[in-house]
């Protein structure tokens, strides 16, 4: 009987380890496979102004429209220059608004069982159709704090009761996307560029000083905020095994 | 403190190319509705922007991927975070005892670097958001109780063992604001007890600086018959095994409290922290003969803890 049930469970075991293998070499070979890529931005419309820690009843998070930042072309020319090694990157056309607009399900598990949202807009409003795979760039949402939800590009303060603490955040989260079938390859939301920061926020973030009011604060503001993204970037799609490792 | 200065856009504004001022222009209409929060947060904006360069934000490890990945799951690439310690907590020998024992507790938590350490109170049951909406979470929880053996203390010789219980079921939490959790958790249990729990609880989190965090609140605990009998009532053998009357332990009200904690985080990578709960029982728990005459309806728990952090990555 034991004897039976180890049987069993040695074959359940060997099952799991061939059919994870089996989806790994699918994923790697998908990867080597593409030649041509193209790549979609829409995080950058929009910078969230956000409180968290002591505020008041009532505090929603403001936002301020920044598109004249350019942080999408910004996106994309980064991410063109850092593939440019290995893949052959054509420009596509693509309604950025569409592709901001999607949000994932606040219920986590539809987010893992539902077709990814984005298949079926890459299918439908990037053109040129055909390339080997594309490179989606969206927004990403963390925590901050307890009850506060922050996304995107945005400033935000933490509030304590001695001290306020500003912090700026660029959150994002790449997709591969096969250029045929229009699976999702890979996903993956950027990552802190550090993990030392007492107030964290969960992608690339850091905290501002106060010490200046000078008129060109909004040209420095928005040079942090490409300097988040740009040394992000690398890591993002090291990560994803598009690029060499950082 | 941030300087929030009101005047600070409309410079940004002059500074920067013309559809900068507009897109802010606009932005500065939109938001007068609420004036003056918006105003320092705009303000904000305007303070120059330095990212201080962290002491040592480099990844010490890196190990390689696993060969394999399992569909559905993302990549394990990345950095993560690897957190280590130990702790102890003072507590009763078991609920309703007037003894208490020390009980070391190691803590080890790993998770994606960044992903957000929420708010957690002692009494918390282990348990998952799968709905997340930011200020509201709720999920399944899970609370293992351990066994009561009655040869280890000699207030229960005679009322034999109660077997360890696994408790199932779910919570929800809202943070009204920031700084304020209310949490409620539904069980049923398993094993030991086969009866349903129910804990609320509210947490006043008040972060005094950035790295201190203070938090306290009330909590009430209801339990059904089946949760209370086994603990607290007495059978007829059970009553002659022991010199304890016979009682009759029905559901209900089972306790009230208080819970306090604090954390410091030292620096990134050592955080320390310390807590107390107190429990006072109520209704039939508290009339059991086995509280009233072998133990103590106030029931205190304290505990500190300290761990240390650290990132290695995958690729």
């Amino acid at each position: 009987m034991r004897r039976t049930a180890f049987l069993w469970i040695g074959l359940a075991a060997a099952c799991v380890a061939l059919g994870a293998a089996a989806a790994f070499e699918t994923r790697a070979s998908r990867i080597q496979a593409i030649k041509t890529v193209g790549i979609v931005s829409a995080i950058g419309d929009e910078m969230s102004l956000t409180q968290a820690g002591l505020t008041g009843l009532g505090n929603s998070a403001q936002s301020v429209s920044i598109s004249a930042w350019g942080l999408d072309e910004l996106i994309v020319q980064q991410t063109t220059r850092l593939l440019a090694g290995r893949y052959r990157v054509q420009p596509v056309t693509y309604r950025r608004a569409a592709f901001a607009a999607i949000r994932d399900s606040v219920v986590t598990p539809v987010n893992l069982l539902r077709s990814d949202p984005f298949k079926e807009l890459v299918r439908s409003d990037i053109t040129p159709q055909g390339l080997d795979a594309y490179i989606v760039i969206t927004r990403a949402r963390s925590k901050l704090g307890n009850g506060r939800s922050v996304e995107g590009v945005g400033f935000a303060e933490y509030r304590t009761l001695l001290a306020n603490y500003g912090l700026i955040h660029a959150l994002y989260e790449v997709r591969l996307i096969e250029g045929k079938s229009f699976d999702v390859i890979e996903k993956r939301a950027a990552a802190p560029l550090d993990n030392t920061g007492t107030v964290r926020i969960g992608g690339p973030s850091g905290q501002v000083d106060d010490t200046f009011d000078v008129p060109a604060a909004n040209e420095r503001l928005r040079a942090a905020i490409a300097d988040l993204i740009t040394r992000s970037l690398p890591v993002t799609l090291g990560d994803m095994h598009l690029i060499d490792g950082q | 403190m941030l300087g929030l200065r009101t005047t600070t856009i409309d410079q940004a504004s002059k500074a920067g190319p013309g559809p900068v001022m507009k897109h802010f222009d606009e932005a500065a209409l939109r938001l007068k509705v609420n004036a003056r929060r918006t105003t320092a947060l705009l303000a904000a904006l305007g303070v120059v922007v330095t990212i201080p360069q962290p002491a040592s934000a480099q990844t010490a490890v890196t190990l390689p991927a696993p060969p394999f990945e399992l569909p559905m799951l993302p990549s394990p690439s990345g950095n993560w975070t690897v957190m280590v310690g130990i702790g102890g907590q003072y507590m009763p020998d078991f609920v309703g005892s007037k003894n208490g024992k020390f009980m070391p507790i190691p803590i080890f938590a790993i998770r994606r670097s960044g992903s957000i350490d929420q708010f957690r109170g002692p009494r918390d049951s282990a348990s998952i958001a799968l709905l997340d909406v930011g200020n509201f979470r709720a999920g399944p929880a899970f609370k293992y109780v351990a066994s009561r053996k009655a040869d280890k203390y000699a207030e229960l010789t005679g009322l034999g063992d109660v077997k360890a219980a696994y408790e199932l079921g779910g919570f929800v939490e809202y943070y009204p604001v920031d700084w304020l959790r209310l949490r409620s958790e539904l069980r049923q249990g398993i094993g030991g007890h086969t009866g349903v729990v129910a804990d609320i609880s509210a947490d006043v989190i008040v972060p005094l600086i950035q790295r201190l965090t203070i938090s306290a609140g009330p909590r009430f605990t209801w339990k059904s018959t089946k949760a209370t009998a086994p603990y607290f009532g007495v059978d007829a053998t059970q009553a002659l095994a022991s010199g304890l009357a016979r009682y009759d332990a029905k559901g209900g009200a089972h306790s009230v409290g208080f819970g306090s904690q604090i954390s410091y985080r030292i620096d990134p990578q050592w955080e320390v922290h310390a807590y107390v709960e107190y429990e006072k029982l109520l209704g039939d728990a508290a009339d059991s003969p086995l509280v009233k005459l072998r133990g103590s309806s106030n029931q205190t728990t304290v505990g500190l803890g300290a761990s240390y952090s650290f990132d290695f990555r995958i690729r």
